[in-house]
């Protein structure tokens, strides 16, 4: 199939998901309590969007968003290249991992409110928390995936470290780097999300709590289409530089 | 019911089996082939004529792309060709048919979740053969194949040349008078490769079948075959014939003579011309 | 020197970990409200084992019906998408960009549709863990060698027997993997849903407890949590390794990931 046909084929379904969603309640086949018509989910998201108490939510949970991800990046990956550079450390850690991945991470969030009460902190605190794991591995996993033939040819011909690093180990990484990042956000989203929907006094995750709370169901569609959106273009966006780079993997 | 009488046979026996020399055993007549390209119809294989006597060795050498596996899936039964006929043993071959035509492929493709035994019965569990006539007939192929006591290990614990060894002897299970076989030892290395080969004329010497082998190998060509079909590159044509008059059994030392050489060098010389 | 083999490693770091949680409130150094000690989370589990029992058996029938969905519907639909190279083509990468969006946001939905009932956490569970399940086991499915069909028919297998005798087996890895998948998944999403609104079940009891400062109880719950979702692991991995011999069993970190770079792994 060609990149056309495709892509109408996969537009088609989307037109026909937003028509179910416009008519089904609209003809009351759906409960239209239960599921708003898509038409007035999206004027009613219009109106949102210029609401200040929006916007204010908007700004804390973006504000958190990014200073989880500025924690726990660099945290996870430092800690990601110390798994995979020692093999002892990789020995000792990398089954631990295994089960710390069975965790529901959800369970330490009481133990964030305790420490920091609900606030802001709290928030990043477990958000960073969780994505650090996930960066960890992403990292781990990059580092060894450098073939040892890269690194045997370049010590050959005479490379310092710092050479073997920029000119071997950045490049073969960078499409995984990438992907790393990509799926770090996806994890790092949904950990505020979290924290905001279980305990907070700000944020899009507690409007969206709150309007679930209160039956305003097109308020609520209005706020899951909108993060879902924002989470998709940015995955989106990553993706794109990220074939970009790995033009050259098999 | 001669195939029903093979099964309860222990051992095998070449005479009940061999087509009386002379008859033919593969009779290939203008086979031509043109599959869909994405930018169009392309030819594949060009006007193949060839005659295969029964108890042949025969061997096809061509360079990559020639058509030379599509020739073997259509000869046995896997694909349809578009023009020309094909017979085996005087009858078209439809479908693959396991009883006439035994398929060995590059990558031994043995099942990771089956013995190496089990391997070897799985075409005869196919048709519902009995437990005990099964297990006598896999024992016996595992003998032919040198690989009595390894029945129990599994894919995963044999070596590469063990594996293919498994691969010959499920394609012998059923005993059928033709074998083909798809550049088998290719994933092998080369000393693996020689032991394999000499090993397959062995078992080939005991059991009278008509094999019709691919490769890219020369040596191995000139070393295996009664005769070396020399095909071009794509569309695949028959460009030459050259009987290999080395007497058998074939040894090691014969690959040092200038016989040898001289062979080697016709089919090299054919396969450059080719564009 | 000789560094100490990392099995031993790791049990010395566990027994290091039993004894800081033991001693470390205990001696003030942080305040019994945020980490109560071992001793008083046990006790507390045993006063009120009744409680506790009645909690998580609420929270395994909501895993069970959740993983039923999640891994039946998840590995059919993962075999079919994968299986089939146009719909695969079609549909992985829209499901793989769905994956993008935090499912959490939907759980409101659920409770606003399904009520607080053991409904409402199947619901989100079930969906949460359907996506990873799917991806894995069409990631799965296209490592099945395409020779193993090629050798059977031309041992002259019908197509049932193809099915039968030869994809089912080759794709049990995958099968497995998708099941511990799932139900890991099935776990931390009932958790989630039970701590965020829920009557009933582990989760529950960790959010109540919590709002009326009981760090004991709540204690006692988290542990319940982290015992249950090992112990599956450990289950699952053992099940695994006992019908898939033939699998490399190279656990690392790639594994986590899956073929199609997803890590298929908890989110929450």
């Amino acid at each position: 199939m060609s990149r056309a046909q495709i892509i109408f084929i996969r537009l088609a379904l989307l037109a026909l998901v937003l028509a179910a969603w416009e008519f089904l309640p609209r003809r009351e086949i759906v409960n239209p309590l239960l599921l708003p018509p898509l038409g007035d989910v999206l004027s009613l998201l219009g109106n949102l969007l210029q609401r200040a108490q929006v916007h204010e939510a908007i700004g804390v949970t973006a504000a958190e968003v990014v200073v989880a991800f500025l924690i726990a990046v660099p945290l996870g990956a430092a800690l990601g290249v110390l798994i995979a550079e020692s093999e002892y450390l990789g020995a000792v850690f990398k089954p631990v991992l295994f089960y710390v991945f069975s965790i529901p991470k959800s369970i330490f969030l009481p133990l964030f409110i305790l420490v920091f009460g609900i606030s802001f902190a709290q928030k990043v605190a477990y958000a960073a928390f969780t994505t650090t794991f996930v960066v960890l591995i992403s990292a781990a996993t990059a580092v060894e995936s450098v073939k040892q033939d890269y690194l045997l040819v370049a010590r050959s011909y005479g490379a310092t470290r710092a050479q073997i690093l920029l000119r071997v180990y950045v490049p073969s990484m960078m499409p995984l780097l990438l992907e790393a990042l990509r799926i770090s956000m996806i994890f790092n989203f949904t950990g505020v999300m979290i924290a905001e929907m279980y305990a907070s006094r700000t944020g899009i995750g507690h409007l969206i709590a709150g309007w679930g709370e209160n039956f305003q169901m097109p308020e609520l569609f209005a706020g899951v289409i909108v993060l879902a959106t924002v989470a998709i273009l940015f995955n989106e966006a990553v993706r794109f530089f990220e074939a970009r780079c790995s033009t050259w993997r098999t | 019911m001669q195939h029903v009488a093979n099964l309860t046979r222990t051992g095998i026996d070449p005479a009940a089996l061999a087509a009386p020399r002379g008859e033919s055993a593969i009779e290939v007549d203008n086979l031509s082939h043109v599959y869909a390209g994405a930018q169009g119809a392309v030819p594949a294989l060009e006007n193949i004529s060839m005659s295969v006597r029964a108890g042949r060795f025969v061997v096809i050498v061509g360079p990559s792309g020639c058509g030379k596996t599509s020739l073997l899936m259509m000869l046995a039964g896997l694909r349809a060709q578009s023009r020309g006929t094909i017979l085996c043993q005087g009858s078209p071959i439809p479908n693959p048919d396991p009883r006439r035509i035994g398929v060995i492929f590059q990558e031994a493709s043995l099942y990771p979740w089956l013995s190496a035994l089990d391997n070897i019965e799985f075409p005869l569990s196919l048709r519902g053969a009995l437990r005990a006539e099964r297990r006598q007939r896999a024992e016996a192929m595992l003998r032919l194949v040198g690989l009595e006591g390894f029945g129990a290990r599994f894919p995963h614990e044999l070596s590469g040349g063990m594996k293919q060894r498994v691969s010959i002897a499920r394609g012998l299970v059923q005993d059928p008078p033709v074998l083909l076989m798809d550049e088998p030892f290719a994933a092998l290395d080369e000393q693996t490769r020689m032991t394999m080969g000499h090993e397959l004329l062995r078992i080939w010497s005991m059991t009278s079948k008509t094999v019709v082998f691919i490769t890219h190998s020369l040596t191995e060509a000139v070393y295996l075959a009664d005769e070396v079909l020399v095909m071009s590159a794509r569309p695949g044509r028959i460009i030459d014939r050259i009987e290999v008059p080395l007497p058998r059994p074939r040894t090691y030392e014969m690959m040092a003579t200038d016989v040898f050489g001289q062979l080697r060098d016709r089919i090299w010389q054919q396969i450059r011309k080719t564009p | 020197m000789t560094l100490p083999a990392p099995a031993k490693v790791r049990r010395a770091m566990f027994i290091a970990l039993l004894l800081l949680w033991e001693l470390v409130p205990r001696t003030g150094l942080i305040p019994e409200l945020f980490l109560p000690a071992l001793s008083s989370t046990l006790a507390v589990l045993y006063q009120d084992w009744r409680i506790y029992a009645e909690a998580l058996a609420v929270t395994l029938y909501e895993v069970a019906v959740a993983m039923v969905i999640a891994c039946g519907g998840g590995i059919v639909a993962g075999a079919v998408v994968g299986g089939v190279a146009r719909l695969r083509e079609l549909l992985l990468p829209v499901f793989s960009s769905l994956y993008a969006v935090p499912i959490v946001i939907l759980y409101p939905v659920f409770t606003a549709w399904f009520g607080v009932g053991p409904e409402s956490k199947i619901a989100f569970a079930g969906i949460y863990a359907f996506f990873p399940v799917m991806l894995s086991t069409a990631a799965g499915i296209r490592t099945i060698d395409p020779q193993f069909i090629l050798a059977a028919r031309s041992m002259g297998a019908t197509l049932t027997q193809q099915i039968t005798r030869v994809i089912i087996p080759a794709s049990l890895p995958a099968v497995f993997a998708g099941l511990r998948l799932g139900g890991a998944l099935a776990i931390i999403g009932v958790v989630v849903s039970e701590m965020l609104t829920a009557a009933a079940g582990i989760g529950y009891l960790v959010t109540l407890n919590r709002t009326i400062l009981d760090s004991p109880r709540v204690f006692a719950a988290l542990l319940m949590i982290l015992i249950l979702s090992v112990a599956y692991y450990m289950l699952a991995r053992a099940i695994e390794s006992r019908m898939v011999v033939w699998q490399s069993a190279e656990r690392s970190p790639k594994a986590v990931r899956g073929e199609v770079g997803v890590p298929i792994s908890a989110a929450a």
